[in-house]
């Protein structure tokens, strides 16, 4: 019990004015699992992605995040979660290594860890963020959710603008995260191929 | 885990870092801003002519319009020190990797820095152009820092706020200046008196004064507006 | 109970302003004998009550903060719309007062120029509200500029019109060094309709802040 991490929400709710996006939705995943959300674009995923990130209020409901017994509140979830999404960016003018050691100081991971994920991505280091090809810039942002290695990684379209490579190496440091000891919640508007799905939340009207 | 290894001041040092790294690259706020007080500077002086030598303009007028191309430029330049970082939508990032009120420190750093450069650049041309004399120097200076970073302090935190409202930099000037009221009656008092040669008296205490309220505002306030 | 209430209000502010007219004696020291002087028994209450709707709005703001429970949000929103009337009235009676005491109607004094910069203020926190699509930011910013109003608008009301060196005002009266410096019928009446105003801004606040979460309510159905 008291090493148990977890992430368990329960009736969330959120309308953009009049327009009611998530009508009560409820879910968990726990270590070694992947719950995967099915939503077509507009059906709510992105929003639920977000909330559970922190990066929105839900407007009823709750979101509990647990690791290794402790739990955690939205502002240490903020800064715990890994986090992909389409409208994440990154500074174009500074180039990938300096966009990621510059977050690795925010996070606390070390120096280091910048170059040794961009060399893992197969990204250039003095590349301007702003010159990299959409598939680039989608490795990047794996890069960004790795940096201080997560617990929990929260995928929305995780596999977007990747070329086969690409989602290979992305489907296999999904599974590494999950056997060393990771959870991560995985949202895309159609079926993907993702390792240990324990849990399905189907979106949309 | 990674909350604990990084320092709140190394935080707040790597956001200003980063912030005169983007802007040594594209110059965008020092353009902005320079831009504006040097064209304004130059109707002004068109207008006025070399009347600094004059006593009633000297004491009454010149050190109002000082500040109010200072004014002018800050609310042109400085709303990007968080609006840009919505457009580019790099705040999503910046949300979940940075603490707030080291972010809200770096960026106050920063956007302070910039408004001293502006007035190191200016205030020289200004006096020049209108040849007005400053008996005082040192208390000049000490008025335009003050009086900067309450500019920038009131800057940054509402640069926070208008960044997640829709017309942005239009509503910035808006919300801005009535909160600079007090700064700014006390930094061209003690301009006044710096160009007189006079006794400053109380205002240099009500301007830090002014400057410290604001700032601790900022940092109280700033976690609410950036974070839901 | 509450009409009894209500009635009270109404008979204090009747009695407010027939003893304004027939009570208090006029001020020698304004002009045209001071029958002019009546202005201030309805000038300064707004004014002040202007500045208890700001504070409102500002702690208001602060308790949404904390709790975060929409009725908190739209009682400080009210209180700065019901404040920004008072604060109007007080700049338009005042700039009334110096046409007939000074002149002209707006003279540059620090006062006047003080209680407008409130103004500014306050109608920016309306339009900000305006330009803000989700109810849960705009709740969120919107206080947070209220709750620094707290620290604005007192240096606006009260410390500006006093530093700025000349100024055409009338002295402050009631706290020159703690003494009452004016006729104790006058201070009776001025206070009586500053009490007379702040609870008819509160009652009227109450009414507003009601009416909006009706309104809320509605919107959610």
């Amino acid at each position: 019990m008291s090493t148990e991490t977890y992430l368990r929400f329960h009736q969330i709710k959120r309308r953009f004015g009049r327009l009611r996006v998530l009508t009560g939705v409820s879910g968990e995943v726990s270590v070694g699992q992947v719950l995967f959300v099915n939503g077509a674009n507009g059906s709510g995923k992105s929003t639920l992605m977000r909330i559970l990130a922190g990066l929105l209020a839900a407007e009823a409901g709750t979101v509990d995040y647990v690791e290794e017994g402790r739990s955690f509140d939205i502002s240490e979830r903020r800064r715990a979660v890994g986090y992909v999404a389409p409208d994440l960016a990154l500074y174009e003018e500074l180039s990938t290594l300096e966009n990621l050691e510059f977050f690795c100081e925010l996070r606390g991971a070390p120096r280091s860890r910048a170059a040794e994920l961009l060399d893992e991505l197969g990204l250039p280091h003095g590349r301007l963020a702003g010159a990299l090809s959409s598939g680039m810039r989608q490795r990047l942002r794996w890069g960004w959710a790795l940096l201080d290695r997560p617990k929990l990684l929260l995928l929305d379209e995780p596999f977007q603008n990747l070329d086969r490579p690409g989602i290979e190496q992305g489907t296999e440091l999904l599974s590494r995260h999950l056997e060393g000891g990771g959870l991560a919640v995985v949202a895309n508007p159609g079926p993907l191929e993702v390792p240990h799905v324990a849990g399905r939340i189907d979106l949309g009207r | 885990m990674s909350q604990a290894e990084s320092t709140w001041a190394a935080e707040a040092a790597a956001v200003f870092v980063k912030d005169w790294r983007c802007e040594y690259r594209t110059r965008y706020a020092l353009n902005t801003l320079g831009l504006f007080a040097f064209t304004t500077l130059v109707v002004v002086s068109m207008v006025l002519g070399p009347v600094g030598n004059t006593q009633v303009m000297a004491n009454a007028v010149l050190p109002v319009i000082l500040w109010l191309i200072i004014l002018f430029a800050v609310t042109a330049g400085l709303p990007r020190i968080f609006v840009a970082e919505e457009e580019t939508h790099t705040a999503t990032a910046l949300r979940l990797a940075a603490t707030p009120s080291a972010l809200f420190v770096g960026k106050l750093a920063y956007g302070f820095t910039v408004v001293v450069l502006l007035e190191v650049l200016i205030t020289p041309l200004f006096l020049a152009m209108v040849q007005l004399n400053v008996a005082k120097l040192d208390l000049l200076v000490a008025a335009l820092a003050a009086g900067g970073f309450g500019m920038a302090a009131g800057s940054t935190l509402i640069a926070a706020i208008v960044a997640q409202a829709r017309t942005r930099s239009a509503l910035f000037a808006v919300l801005l200046l009535p909160a600079l009221v007090p700064g700014l009656l006390f930094a061209v008092t003690l301009t006044r008196a710096a160009i007189a040669g006079s006794d400053p008296g109380v205002e240099l205490r009500m301007l830090l004064l002014y400057d410290g309220t604001l700032t601790v505002a900022g940092l109280m306030l700033f976690p609410t507006i950036w974070n839901p | 109970m509450r009409t009894l209430l209500l009635w009270l209000l109404w008979l204090l502010i009747a009695a407010i302003m027939v003893g304004s007219y027939l009570f208090a004696p006029p001020m020698k020291s304004f002009v045209g004998g001071g029958e002019s002087s009546r202005i201030l028994f309805f000038h300064v209450p707004m004014a002040w009550t202007s500045f208890v709707a700001f504070i409102a709005a500002g702690v208001w703001s602060a308790i949404f903060l904390k709790t975060r429970k929409r009725r908190h949000d739209h009682a400080a929103s009210t209180a700065v719309e019901i404040g920004l009337v008072f604060c109007v009235l007080a700049t338009v009676s005042g700039a009334i007062w110096a046409k007939v005491e000074w002149g002209a109607y707006w003279n540059w004094d620090p006062r006047q120029l003080s209680i407008l910069a409130a103004l500014v203020y306050y109608a920016a926190y309306l339009a900000l509200r305006s330009q803000v699509a989700d109810d849960e930011v705009r709740a969120r910013v919107a206080g947070a500029y209220a709750v620094l109003g707290l620290v604005i608008a007192p240096f606006l009301f009260f410390v500006a019109p006093r530093i700025a060196g000349f100024s055409l005002h009338p002295q402050p009266v009631v706290n020159q060094g703690m003494k009452l410096q004016m006729d104790l019928s006058v201070l009776g009446i001025l206070i009586g309709g500053s009490l007379g105003f702040m609870a008819l801004f509160f009652w009227v606040h109450n009414l507003a802040t009601r009416l909006a979460l009706i309104e809320d309510e509605l919107d959610q159905a």
